[in-house]
């Protein structure tokens, strides 16, 4: 049984986030925030925002699908009641990022082809693998890659973009800080619940880490399109925020200042800091860390 | 629980206990806000009466100073956990499932 989430329930849910940290937010912000004007204005930054926040839509609607599959795999009602929660969670995330795409200017019509023309076809891979095992019912293969290794990834790349955009984009920063929030409460989930499940069938553990294995390099690949196969983009972007005022001055993230870092520095930091919290956290729930072969 | 440590219930008169005030957090409900901070990463000092979950890397902070055998709660990931020492000295957490 799901013995730690024994105080967890709906209401508790209402008071920590609708009541609590998103109390008079509007998609995630506070409501007199707006993208700044350069980001909207300048077509190299805004084409970066727009391919950014495409990873999340991705990612996110990945994370819906992943956590209302669970609920019916679920093998107690606590963990239902809790993945219950999760969508809804993950369901806000997909609209708010999605609203975002909306404010730097895609319309409602050339949505779902923006999506496309800029997903990152290694997370539509990673997702894929998810959502394979989620759709056969495999409640603790599911848990793993949606709470621990798609969550954990999350996690880390919400907390990155978060520490860049603080001082530049208050209104992403705000949205990001939100979902940071609710991270915590999935990557809990994810690890409580498996940390139990796991001692109870050690059986499933090659599987399991077979596809963390898979997920993680789709996952590595992934940051290396975004940050070396998009490099000169990046720049440029950084370039022009920068001679207009509108880079931040600091972002230290993890060691790294990530306002003067070049994009192979950020990609090592990033997927360092994954990578190293995959270890730790996998570790403690009695799972080992698979090195995916290429590209690491 | 409600001061986030479930191992004694008296208060031992050699710890140091603390006033704890709002730290801005507020991704648990209202009464529970002041048991948590949000982590400033590596470079963060803990007080004797904080600790990091390493679940969702939040600072947990107790009325009393922390102590080896202390089991305490992580109520924004929900985790259970028992502090322990380090091979360095310091103090740490182990989850408990």
């Amino acid at each position: 049984m799901a013995d730690f989430l024994s105080q967890y329930s709906i209401q508790r849910w209402l008071e920590m986030c609708p009541q609590g940290y998103l109390e008079n937010t509007v998609y995630g912000h506070s409501p007199e925030l707006r993208e700044p004007e350069l980001v909207v204005e300048n077509e190299t930054l805004r084409e970066e925002s727009i391919r950014t926040t495409v990873q999340l839509v991705v990612g996110e609607r990945c994370a819906l699908a992943a956590s209302s599959g669970l609920v019916n795999a679920a093998p107690d009602f606590p963990s239902k009641r809790f993945l219950a929660t999760q969508t809804l969670d993950e369901a806000r995330h997909v609209e708010i990022f999605t609203r975002r795409l909306f404010d730097l200017g895609v319309t409602e019509d050339n949505l779902e082809s923006t999506i496309d023309n800029y997903a990152n076809p290694h997370l539509v891979k990673f997702a894929e693998v998810l959502l394979e095992k989620v759709d056969s019912g495999d409640f603790i293969a599911g848990v793993v890659g949606q709470n621990i290794v798609l969550e954990g990834m999350a996690f880390s790349v919400f907390e990155m973009l978060e520490a860049v955009s603080k001082q530049v984009n208050p209104k992403f920063a705000e949205t990001l800080s939100g979902t940071i929030a609710d991270e915590r409460r999935h990557v809990g989930f994810g690890e409580n619940r498996i940390g139990s499940l796991i001692r109870e069938h050690p059986e499933r553990k090659a599987d399991v880490e077979r596809m963390q294995a898979e997920m993680t390099y789709h996952m590595l690949a992934t940051f290396s399109e975004a940050f070396q196969g998009n490099a000169a983009a990046t720049e440029e972007a950084r370039s022009i925020a920068a001679a207009e005022g509108a880079g931040p001055e600091t972002a230290v993230w993890h060691g790294t200042d990530l306002a003067a870092a070049s994009p192979e520095d950020m990609e090592a930091v990033l997927a360092d800091t994954v990578l190293g919290e995959f270890k730790t956290r996998l570790g403690r729930i009695g799972l080992e860390y698979q090195s995916p072969p290429v590209p690491a | 629980m409600n001061d986030q440590s479930e191992a004694s219930d008296e208060p031992e008169p050699s710890r140091k206990r603390y006033e704890l005030e709002e730290t801005g957090f507020n991704e648990v409900p209202k009464k529970w806000r002041k048991f948590y901070r949000i982590w400033e990463g590596a470079l963060d000092t803990l007080a004797p009466n904080e600790i990091l979950c390493p679940v969702c890397k939040v600072v947990i902070r107790s009325v009393k100073e922390i102590r080896v055998g202390d089991r305490l709660y992580c109520m924004p990931c929900m985790s259970r956990l028992l502090v322990v020492e380090a091979e360095d000295g310091t103090l740490t957490t182990d989850v408990l499932y």
